[in-house]
């Protein structure tokens, strides 16, 4: 059976439309204070990601692409997401999460990197149609991604802030290459990522029994 | 024809494969484990060799390429190429490896009651597998690469003995150094790969001629400190004689005959292949460093007690003698004489070659002192050659061709250096000419120094009565062993009586590296030289050989002659009316440096200790105790402030280091910003 023809124009809207809410939900957690809510956004961000890399997958017949997908919806909505709220089950981590800014200067911040990466990603808009606005939010991602790490202090949250940053890198090598990166090099991220993942779920546990604690600001007693 | 040089190349790389492979099955299986990994390097060493001499057989052999791990990433494939340079340095450390793992299973056995002979046999393998392919390399990447799997694997037998604090810190120096080399390196190739665009040896061919002066420069200098540190030239050399000596005697002659060949290799390859033609300073700077390593390498050799170490400070030596063919080579291509850089090359390279295997077999022979008493320090020796006379006669074969004496490879190739610097005198236009003779002069003087140092590590250790009871107990030691030495003492007379012969090879790889080949200038059976400059001189080895059995007769006969009717008596030797002559009464090795000691005082700085106790007279001393050692002098005046000064701007830097997290978030978070904002 053929493919159905796609309309390119509607698909970029699409395209649009999802990695918007990309955006959306990345400032949602900027705000978000409790930590099983941010992984809840977390989930669905890399949901809505998946939809553009299935969108992009359809419109090009990217076969590797797919892979991807799957390898994404697999790893990224669900495996993860359960094994970081287990982890928080676990050791009863105090909902409440202590930010080093407010919420009003981190959404003013992180609205300043929306257009720092606008900015940024300008010299590329003559490549593809799709690459004008999604490459923006894609570094935009890859920031606040940044920004959440250092703005929360306990490990978890970090570990989530990367995986933030993660998804930012996905969303650049789709919009920019347009087929995604090589599938080795998607592989390896995302195989880095993983063992990233388990080593500091196992970091988070020593953190806590050393410190009865997992602030990593109290990690500056190992300065020799 | 297809050549079969790369079907024997995989096979060889295959075997080396299968002994890392049995030496990890046999880990605690003794002596099995030793036959097996070291008879898979030897097969290894075996194929490389045929390898090698099927390439250099065949003159004028096509470049070979072939792709060993194929990778879909651009430009950092392991792909190797076969091509003159590397099948000559394919068959050094072949021929090498395959007498070292012959006699490694003998010696192996030493070991075979504490350490692991699997782990050993197996990184011994690792070590011949990764230095061939840094032999081989294609490209920048994989050669840095199998570079520093090179330094790793020898750290790890360097510090296999690694219950010893010396050996663990001997193993640390190595390490720093090594890798102080390697960073010098990959800023160089970076150079490189900014003017040509591609990290594959074939594009780097004379991209020095597209360079700016500026990173050219920059660039030779980056490979001669990156190479010096591997080949252990002065002033890089400080790690050498420490690590060297701690090394199991196999590995010593390993790390001294073939791993420290690779700075050659490196150089080699760069100065004459990448960079293309150079300035007339860049050859002074080598020839310069080469002087002056052979001269404090020899120097210090001779201070030496520890026999190993003192193989260690030849091996400086040496190192320096080859710089200063291949300087004198830059130099003759700067000035446009390609016969005379054809025949400094050939005579660098081929005391490259000698010296692979006359150190090699020197250090199996202190190995085999080793194994057979435990000692290190000459002056604990002595009377070993009624104990051990095979070693004792390998031994001496390899001293003499260490010595540059007739009829051994060692005095071929340095006649060649020779060659090389006194024809330089009128073949260079400028000041630089004055270098020559005085190079040729100080050559002159470090062989003689090395001959005297030679005659000390001979007599001391092997001659007159033993001065220990260990030394008492010696035995000569097992077949393979013996095997393994004598394979290499004939490869010395082979070089040195048939060179002319060997010459030949070297004419496809003078010709890609400065483009003249002169074999044909050398007479069939004299080595050097019709027709090169207007004194030429000629010289036969084979010549002199046979002139010296010739000769052999006469004194006999003499003999004979004015001892016919002699009386024959057979007494005790005169001992000065003393009752008895013990050891303690034998000329020792600080006795007999003590002139020198006194003559280079300046550069020694000797420190001396007397102290002896009386009873009532000071003319009747109960003990005494004396002491001298001489000063490191590098390490002293250059090392150590360089060390205050790093440790200094490393407490500095501590401000920086905040230990909190969130802190260093923020360092990659600023620096992506502005990253982002300037690069884009």
């Amino acid at each position: 059976m053929t493919p159905m023809p796609v309309d390119p124009d509607f698909s970029s809207r699409i395209i649009m439309l999802l990695t918007t809410f990309v955006l959306v939900v990345q400032l949602m957690m900027v705000t978000q204070r409790t930590l099983v809510g941010n992984i809840h956004l977390f989930a669905v961000q890399s949901l809505l990601l998946c939809g553009v890399a299935g969108t992009i997958a359809w419109v090009h017949q990217a076969t590797h692409v797919y892979f991807v997908l799957a390898l994404m919806l697999v790893g990224k909505v669900i495996a993860l997401p359960l094994f970081l709220i287990k982890l928080v089950r676990r050791i009863k981590i105090n909902e409440e999460l202590k930010p080093m800014f407010n919420s009003p200067v981190g959404m003013l911040l992180c609205g300043g990197f929306a257009l720092l990466g606008h900015v940024v990603a300008r010299p590329f808009a003559g490549r593809s149609p799709l690459i004008n606005s999604t490459f923006g939010i894609a570094i935009a991602l890859v920031l606040m991604g940044l920004f959440l790490m250092i703005n929360r202090r306990t490990a978890i949250n970090q570990v989530l802030a990367l995986l933030c940053a993660e998804n930012g890198l996905f969303l650049a090598a789709i919009s920019l290459t347009t087929f995604g990166m090589p599938l080795v090099v998607e592989l390896g991220i995302f195989f880095d990522l993983f063992v990233a993942v388990m080593v500091l779920g196992i970091l988070v546990f020593r953190i806590r029994e050393t410190f009865a604690s997992i602030d990593v600001e109290r990690l500056n007693q190992l300065k020799g | 024809m297809e050549s079969m040089a790369l079907p024997l190349l995989y096979l060889a790389f295959l075997s080396y494969m299968l002994g890392i492979l049995a030496g990890a099955i046999c880990v605690n299986k003794g002596q099995i484990g030793a036959v097996l990994t070291f008879g898979a390097a030897a097969l290894g060493g075996g194929f490389g060799l045929l390898a090698a001499i099927s390439f250099l057989g065949a003159h004028n052999l096509p470049t070979l390429n072939a792709e060993l791990l194929p990778l879909s990433l651009p430009n950092v494939g392991l792909t190797i190429r076969l091509d003159s340079l590397s099948a000559f340095f394919t068959l050094i450390i072949s021929v090498v490896g395959l007498a070292l793992s012959i006699y490694s299973v003998g010696y192996a056995r030493d070991f075979a009651m504490r350490k692991s002979v699997g782990v050993m046999g197996s990184l011994f393998n690792a070590l011949l597998l990764a230095t061939s392919i840094v032999f081989l390399a294609d490209n920048a990447f994989s050669f840095v690469f199998v570079w520093e799997i090179m330094a790793a694997v020898s750290y790890l037998l360097i510090s296999f003995e690694h219950e010893d604090s010396e050996t663990r810190r001997a193993g640390i120096v190595f390490f720093v150094m090594s890798h102080i080399g390697t960073g010098c390196l990959i800023l160089g190739f970076l150079l490189l790969f900014q003017a040509s665009g591609s990290y594959s040896f074939s594009s780097f061919h004379n991209i020095g001629m597209s360079m700016a002066s500026g990173p050219r420069d920059a660039a030779f200098l980056l490979f001669v400190i990156g190479f010096g540190v591997k080949a252990g030239i002065v002033p890089f050399h400080i790690w050498l004689p420490v690590a060297h000596p701690v090394a199991p005697s196999n590995v010593s002659a390993l790390l001294s005959g073939v791993i420290i060949k690779t700075g050659i290799y490196g150089l080699t390859r760069v100065c004459f292949d990448f960079l293309g033609e150079p300035p007339l300073w860049w050859g002074v700077v080598i020839l310069v460093m080469g002087t002056i390593s052979a001269l404090i390498g020899v120097l210090y050799a001779l201070m030496e007690h520890d026999l190993k170490r003192l193989l260690a400070y030849h091996s400086i030596e040496n190192i320096g003698i080859i710089w200063m063919g291949l300087g004198a080579a830059l130099i003759f291509l700067t000035t446009h004489h390609p016969v005379l850089a054809a025949l400094a090359l050939i005579a660098g390279l081929y005391h490259t070659l000698n010296h692979a295997i006359f150190k090699a077999l020197l250090f199996l022979g202190a190995g085999a002192v080793l194994h057979s008493t435990g000692l290190r320090n000459m002056e604990e020796m002595g009377g070993l050659v009624k104990r051990m006379p095979r070693t004792a006669l390998y031994f001496l074969i390899g001293s003499v061709a260490i010595s540059a004496l007739p009829p051994l490879n060692g005095f071929v190739s340095e006649w060649l250096t020779y060659q090389a610097l006194l024809q330089g005198f009128n073949a260079t236009p400028s000041l630089a000419r004055l270098l020559f003779p005085i190079g040729a002069a100080l050559l002159a003087l470090t062989g003689a120094l090395a001959a005297a140092c030679f005659v000390k590590a001979f007599a001391i250790t092997f001659l007159a009565q033993p001065r220990s009871a260990r030394a008492a107990q010696a035995h000569e030691v097992s077949k393979t062993m013996l095997a393994g030495m004598g394979m290499l003492s004939a490869l010395c007379f082979g070089l040195g009586l048939f060179p002319a012969q060997f010459v030949a090879i070297f004419d496809s790889l003078t010709l890609q590296l400065t483009g003249c080949a002169i074999s044909g200038q050398i007479g069939s059976d004299t080595v050097i030289l019709s027709g090169l400059g207007e004194n030429a001189e000629t010289l036969a080895p084979l010549g002199i050989g046979i002139a010296a059995i010739c000769l052999l007769p006469i004194p006999l006969a003499l003999w004979w002659w004015f001892g016919r009717g002699a009386e024959r008596r057979v007494g005790p030797t005169w001992d000065c009316g003393l009752r008895e002559l013990t050891p303690r009464m034998e000329y020792t090795a600080t006795g007999f440096s003590k002139p020198l000691r006194i003559i280079f005082r300046g550069i020694f700085r000797p420190h001396r200790a007397l102290s002896s106790s009386f009873e009532f007279s000071r003319y009747f001393a109960t003990t005494i105790r004396f002491e001298t050692r001489v000063e490191e002098t590098f390490e002293k005046r250059f090392y150590r402030p360089m060390q205050r000064l790093i440790l200094v701007g490393s407490r500095r830097m501590r401000a920086l280091q905040a230990g909190s997290l969130q802190a260093y978030l923020i360092y990659i978070f600023v620096t992506f910003l502005i990253l982002l904002v300037v690069c884009l």
